[in-house]
């Protein structure tokens, strides 16, 4: 426990230099902006900072990176409430009642309370993984590889489920593509180079970096750019500082929606759109209000930003500790972490205790500086928003050709990137969801190594799979998460639960 | 989760989209198919006398497998459900001005991405792509059209200020050889 907060201090004596400061002002600001565009999302943000953050020292990269995307979740309540346009999906729940409050003329107490809620939802998020992390960390070092064969495909599924919860289907295979992707190029448990065509460069696998940037950055300026529709932004004078009693009335929905965000930030590859989603649903049933959500409630506004904010420390518990990516934009962050020499994974708090708590640290300095800038620069952050995006866009792609070229410096990656930007596209344009692709990718050779392996430790016995207890316990999840996204049985199911409650009524 | 979640979910689904499904579904079929024969035929490796459950194939295998399971299920979902008028819905999306707008997108960027980028300097063709990318969506695509005296110089500005910064900070700062 003192060993904790003995490094949570270091953590953040460590960035508490003026370098450090300069940094964490810069990355939070410009991810506030990227996340108010409409069109740029934290994902593809992140994605295009790697490549700037290359030459920087580790600490430093990652501390840009976190702040960025802290910054880019936030960003996007602004365009919500003024534009009702979600800057980046995470604030697609914010737009119900943002924008009702802006119309109402109080988007000044919408904007403040999006940022009050926004960093309460992320300290909420940050307690968690300071206390959770390290548990889970030593609870990981007695998985072994069928349990990480396990880990690999539950991270799929369950990614592939929620994220596409009206259509499961899709999401799995979405999920089933990543894997597919993954499965290109050099394996390593025995150096065999796997659907090359011949081809050298794909001998390496496919990059994730360049797929990303495809992905969630030429995919979305081809669906920005689709749309005819400019919206009007709509402001108000009203202050944007909220009063103490205003944040205090809701205290609990928002510890709730902060406690639902950390979860369903735990839940590999699940983001902050859905962690949005399901503490605004979880405030709406608990709520004394229920008529005014949808009407410019200011409880449902708070549930969804504190919801949103509190999936990034959530998310960044398995993927600190399992090296399993938490959310899209985590992804990322753990590819830009093998660049810079960093191993996520049961093994971080044995061989660098005190990254988690500089991972800590960084997140709080980036919820002082999110509340500062928040709080603060209301006129400016309405300029950006009147951007006309086809200056914008062209801007950014050039940024996503370069971004992808830089790392590795091979025109290869490029023509990676537009194949995923356009595949990514048409499948978007189909509603399939981009996380689960994403986490196929990061995941495939954790799962196709983990299995053989297995299989090779007991000369070809798959028994050990089924009969270890933490892989037997997370095999049954994954079989039930699939039976019940089948519509036949999850409606059977739910119908003998309700009988069964009829029933105990009508007895009692 | 919750069924009385808000998302965009509780909306049927459109008749294009039923039918795009349906094609969507035969696509990953045969994808599927392929890459079932692609890991059956791999090489298993025997001269290495590597163990059988082992193979390089294994996994790629499995998801192949999967992969035809889903879209075999998409597609008999797709064809059970009805959908009047899904083709002409289909059709409609497909030659729709946003999606004209799209490709035009897509064109814009494959020039630059394939034909520019390598055959003329970095900066000539960053320059070019941004230039052209804004006339044509302020003075040809947009709704109404913005004054095209105005976009010029927007886009000659942005145009030259893009090619320039992006050049310098990649080559110069972070030290990399541009195509």
């Amino acid at each position: 426990m003192f060993d904790g907060l003995l490094m949570l201090g270091g953590g953040l004596a460590h960035f508490f230099t003026p370098v450090s400061l300069f940094n964490i002002a810069w990355a939070t600001l410009l991810g506030i902006v990227i996340g108010a565009l409409p069109g740029l999302t934290a994902t593809m943000g992140v994605a295009l900072l790697v490549t700037l953050t290359y030459k920087m020292a580790p600490d430093q990269a990652i501390l840009c990176l976190m702040c960025l995307y802290c910054g880019a979740i936030y960003g996007g309540s602004r365009t919500a409430i003024l534009l009702s346009i979600p800057g980046t999906p995470a604030s697609a729940a914010t737009t119900l009642d943002g924008h009702p409050l802006a119309l109402q003329g109080k988007a000044g107490t919408a904007m403040g309370l999006a940022t009050t809620s926004s960093a309460l939802g992320t300290i909420v998020g940050i307690i968690a993984l300071a206390l959770i992390a390290p548990l889970l960390a030593e609870a990981a070092l007695k998985f072994g590889t069928y349990e990480f064969f396990w880990l690999a495909l539950f991270g799929v599924i369950i990614s592939g489920q929620l994220t596409a919860i009206d259509d499961p289907l899709k999401g799995y295979i979405a999920g089933i593509l990543g894997l597919l992707v993954a499965m290109v190029g050099m394996e390593t448990l025995h150096a065999h180079q796997r659907f090359t065509f011949g081809i050298s460069a794909l001998g390496g696998g496919v990059d994730l970096i360049p797929a990303m940037v495809g992905a969630f950055g030429f995919a979305e300026i081809l669906g920005v750019m689709k749309r005819t529709a400019q919206a009007r932004i709509i402001s108000s004078g009203d202050r944007v500082i909220p009063r103490f009693s205003e944040v205090f009335q809701y205290k609990w929905t928002t510890i709730r929606s902060g406690l639902i965000g950390t979860f369903v930030g735990i839940v590999p590859g699940v983001g902050e759109d859905v962690g949005a989603w399901a503490s605004y649903a979880a405030a709406k049933r608990v709520s004394k209000e229920k008529h005014m959500f949808g009407k410019g409630s200011q409880e449902g506004l708070i549930a969804a930003e504190t919801g949103n904010s509190a999936v990034i420390p959530g998310a960044m518990i398995p993927t600190l500790t399992l090296a399993l990516p938490g959310s899209a934009a985590a992804a990322v962050l753990i590819a830009a972490m093998f660049i810079h020499g960093i191993r996520p994974g049961p093994l971080l708090m044995t061989e660098n205790p005190e990254f988690l708590y500089q991972i800590v640290a960084i997140l709080l300095f980036s919820t002082i500086a999110m509340l500062i800038f928040g709080l603060t620069l209301t006129r400016p952050l309405l300029t950006v928003l009147q951007v006309p995006r086809e200056r914008l866009m062209a801007v950014v792609y050039v940024l996503c050709v370069v971004g992808s070229f830089a790392i590795t410096q091979r025109m290869f990656d490029v023509y990676v990137m537009v194949g995923f930007g356009i595949i990514g596209f048409i499948l978007r344009e189909m509603k399939y969801p981009m996380a689960p692709l994403v986490l196929g990718i990061i995941l495939g050779d954790l799962l196709d190594l983990n299995l053989r392996r297995g299989l090779l430790l007991t000369n070809g016995d798959p028994s050990p799979f089924f009969t270890r207890p933490i892989s037997a316990v997370i095999c049954v999840i994954i079989i039930l998460t699939i039976l019940m996204s089948i519509p036949a049985v999850s409606t059977r199911v739910r119908s003998i639960f309700t009988r069964g409650r009829g029933d105990a009524s009508a007895q009692g | 989760m919750t069924t009385d979640t808000p998302a965009p979910s509780e909306t049927a689904p459109e008749p294009g989209m039923i039918k795009a499904d349906l094609l969507a579904g035969l696509f990953f079929i045969l994808l599927g198919l392929a890459v079932f024969y692609g890991a059956w035929t791999m090489d298993r490796l025997e001269v290495r006398r590597i163990h059988p459950m082992t193979v390089p194939g294994l996994v790629p295998g499995m998801l192949a497998i999967a992969l035809t399971l889903c879209g075999t299920i998409l597609s008999f979902r797709s064809l059970r459900t009805p959908a009047a008028g899904g083709w002409q819905h289909l059709s409609g999306a497909v030659l729709s001005s946003a999606a004209a707008r799209a490709a035009t997108v897509m064109l814009l960027a494959l020039i630059y991405t394939l034909g520019l980028v390598g055959t003329l300097p970095f900066w000539a063709a960053t320059g070019l792509f941004v230039f052209a990318f804004i006339m044509v969506f302020e003075c040809w695509l947009s709704e109404p059209r913005k004054p095209w005296l105005k976009s010029l110089l927007w886009a000659s500005g942005l145009a030259v200020a893009t090619a320039t910064v992006v050049t310098l900070v990649f080559e110069r700062a972070f030290l990399v050889r541009l195509p």
